[in-house]
């Protein structure tokens, strides 16, 4: 396989309406800013890769097409995504398969949202009357895992409060809580029993792009080496299926390691962006990511291990409890991976972090996408 | 012989139309139509880059038309309610005077003998107009621009948004095992379908096993208890958007079956407050008054049926730490 870094990442400043501009003048913002990033521009992209969540969103059908000129992709391959939440995720590993399979060199990896045009629960409810929404469906997976687990209540306040401390310290992140506290969030109103409006995620309009290339296109750049990149599924239901372990994600988790030559995920891993859209992901997460032993991920929680410059920190962008443009969530996860990797994510940058791991999931806790970055090609030795 | 139904969904999306499409939208309210510069050649209608490298261009809008050529064009013999006309019309490319791209738009002629290639024709304004491509009712033969009716001005403020009112309607397939699980519970039997490859037990008449890919028949039916208990359990806050059939907090349970691995998924409760939905709540079945019935096929969870939700029986509450974890 052809070796493929990150040279270039972008993102717009995420807001609850961006009225100011249209679908094309959003995903443009991002897209110039990963070009200036990498010192390219469009006419060095040989394809582009589009991700969004369902057409339902935004009542915009096949964006991709309708994207393309905006996108400087007239002529040239342009490939949609689908799935899910997870799929800006998925939207980084199809770019850089173009690359590791030797079929483009320099491909443009682009997700949006502009939730603010449609309403998400509408969508995530088909259409129809009594959507569940997000909170609905993952409410139950949250109670077992606390009753598997035994984590107190506070552990969901302390990831609230420490993602929107994080957010702070990110110039792009959507909520900027300034006086963010357990007080404030275990006082916010109950959503989803057992989730709080302050564990939540907001809704978002924004856009990320990276550019992926390959080691004579990385030359001269600063590469974020994609070590390994795999996504996996499963169906949305079945008897005995469990939502706090899906098998994707331990599956694809395990692939993604293995690719990596990674076998302590724990030591060798020195931080992670998870997809955490409300608070009680993050310990579960970090169990189903091998990052911490079968219910022992709320004791990093607790301990303050997750915190910048902790010994497992995670979400240091402020995550998707901070700015949640659904469609572009996960791209913005593997975006910070890539950031941190190659020292660039300013404020919130975690000291001399080498290998990161980025994660999206998606729909019923069914799509996993996750790839591991480092800031060389051998960073084990 | 495979059965539809058909379902419509309906969404009013709103638009952001940025500054260049914005600032069209306004003109037209003024009865005016802009294109952009982009080098020796005017875009009409107007875009913010350039539409075959992608490259920014400059803000340089510039007024075109109002009358304009016709480049080609098509008869539409028999307009739909989707049809900007409501009688026989032309979709035309119409080349507006001083723009180097043609706009699509529809003109107003009495037939197709009436079109022709490089035909002239101007505007015809609404009398209202929004800030909407259809504030060009359609263009008509001729140089002269018309107005339909009182002519009410322009907007009053920038035009920055746009409403999409979508509608689309799907016909999909109804797999046999959702007539049968439909047509059971009519006669207040709860049945579901024994997979031969897994073993396991579904509820709900989706057509197929997920783990195996076995398709679902009647030589899969199994009887299933009327009773059960509630493993976990989410309340709902609902947002009040278009199509929204709730008003106010709601409660979906899970519900695991006597003697049986199956759970139903995000079930309705009957006669259980919101507050007392618990793990371990102990529930029967309630099936549908005359009339109350539904033709849903329970694939994706949910009621089903002539099954409309599960009410407290009055047994004692079941008391097992795994109960919580079984919410598939
Ligand atoms: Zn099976």
């Amino acid at each position: 396989m052809i070796p493929a870094a990150v040279v270039g990442v972008g993102q717009t400043h995420h807001k609850t309406r961006r009225r100011d501009v249209s679908f094309g003048g959003l995903v443009r913002e991002a897209v110039f800013r990963a070009l200036d990033d990498a010192q390219m521009t469009m006419a060095d992209i040989d394809a582009v890769v589009l991700g969004k969540a369902p057409d339902l969103f935004e009542g915009v059908m096949k964006p991709e097409l309708y994207l393309s000129d905006a996108l400087g992709a007239v002529g040239k391959p342009m490939f949609r995504v689908h799935t899910a939440g997870s799929v800006g995720g998925t939207t980084g590993i199809v770019a850089a398969s173009h690359v590791q399979g030797g079929k483009h060199k320099t491909v443009l990896a682009v997700a949006f949202e502009k939730q603010s045009e449609g309403n998400a629960q509408f969508a995530l409810g088909s259409g129809k009357g009594a959507s569940l929404g997000a909170g609905g469906s993952f409410a139950p997976f949250i109670r077992s895992y606390i009753h598997r687990s035994g984590a107190p209540e506070h552990i969901g306040w302390k990831v609230a409060v420490k993602d929107r401390q994080n957010a702070l310290k990110n110039p792009y992140a959507h909520l900027k809580i300034e006086d963010i506290s357990i007080e404030k969030v275990k006082s916010s109103p109950m959503m989803w029993e057992p989730i709080r409006f302050l564990e939540s995620c907001p809704s978002s309009d924004g856009a990320c792009a990276v550019v992926i290339t390959d080691e004579e296109g990385a030359r001269g750049r600063t590469p974020a080496w994609i070590l390994g990149a795999s996504s996996r599924s499963e169906p949305p239901a079945f008897p005995g299926r469990d939502p706090v372990r899906p098998l994707a994600c331990l599956t694809c988790a395990t692939d993604v390691y293995q690719q990596a030559g990674i076998t302590r995920p724990r030591e060798q891993i020195d931080m992670a962006e998870l997809y955490v859209p409300f608070s009680w992901h993050e310990p579960m997460w970090l169990e189903a990511h091998f990052l911490a032993e079968e219910g022992d991920g709320w004791k990093l929680t607790d301990a303050g291990d997750t915190e910048i410059g902790g010994s497992m920190p995670i979400n240091c962008s402020g995550g998707v409890l901070s700015s949640n443009p659904i469609g572009a969530s996960g791209l913005l996860r593997f975006a910070e991976a890539a950031l941190q990797v190659r020292g660039a994510a300013g404020e919130h940058q975690v000291d001399g972090c080498r290998t990161a791991l980025g994660m999206a999931y998606g729909a019923n806790s069914q799509y996993f996408s996750m790839w591991v970055v480092a800031d060389s090609l051998q960073p084990f030795g | 012989m495979v059965r539809f139904t058909e379902s419509t969904i309906t969404f009013p999306y709103t638009r952001s139309l940025g500054p260049v499409v914005g600032a069209f939208m306004t003109a037209l309210t003024e009865k005016r139509i802009l294109g952009i510069r982009n080098g020796e050649q005017v875009i009409c209608p107007p875009m913010e880059w350039d539409p075959s490298t992608g490259a920014e261009l400059p803000r340089d809008l510039v007024e075109v038309g109002p009358a304009g050529t016709v480049d080609s064009w098509t008869w539409v013999p028999e307009p739909t309610e989707q049809h900007p006309l409501d009688r026989p019309f032309a979709f035309a490319f119409v080349r507006l005077d001083g723009a180097s791209t043609p706009l699509l738009h529809a003109v107003d002629a009495s037939s197709p003998d009436a079109m022709s290639d490089g035909m002239r024709v101007a505007p015809r304004w609404k009398g209202q107009r929004i800030g909407h491509l259809t504030d060009i009712a359609c263009f008509v033969p001729g140089e002269e621009p018309q107005v339909d009716g009182d002519d009410l001005g322009p907007a009053a403020e920038p035009v920055q948004m746009m409403d999409y009112l979508a509608r689309i309607t799907y016909r999909n397939p109804v797999p046999p095992s959702s007539d049968l699980v439909v047509d059971a519970s009519r006669q207040h039997r709860l049945v579901g379908f024994r997979c031969p490859g897994c073993g396991k037990t579904y509820v709900g008449g989706r057509g197929v096993c997920p783990i195996d890919s076995v398709e679902f028949g009647e030589e899969h039916l199994v009887e299933l208890p009327h009773t059960g208990t509630i493993t976990n359990h989410v309340v709902i806050t609902p947002v009040q958007y278009p199509g929204q059939t709730e008003t106010e907090p709601f409660a979906r349970v899970f519900v695991l079956l006597d003697g049986s691995d199956a759970v139903l998924g995000y079930q309705p409760v009957i006669e259980l407050p919101v507050e007392d939905v618990a793990v371990g709540v102990r529930v029967s079945a309630v099936w549908a008054s005359p009339g109350e019935e539904s033709d849903e096929g329970g694939g994706m969870g949910g009621a089903f049926g002539s099954l409309i939700g599960w009410m407290p029986n009055g047994e004692p509450p079941v008391d097992d730490p795994d109960l919580v974890n079984r919410i598939f």
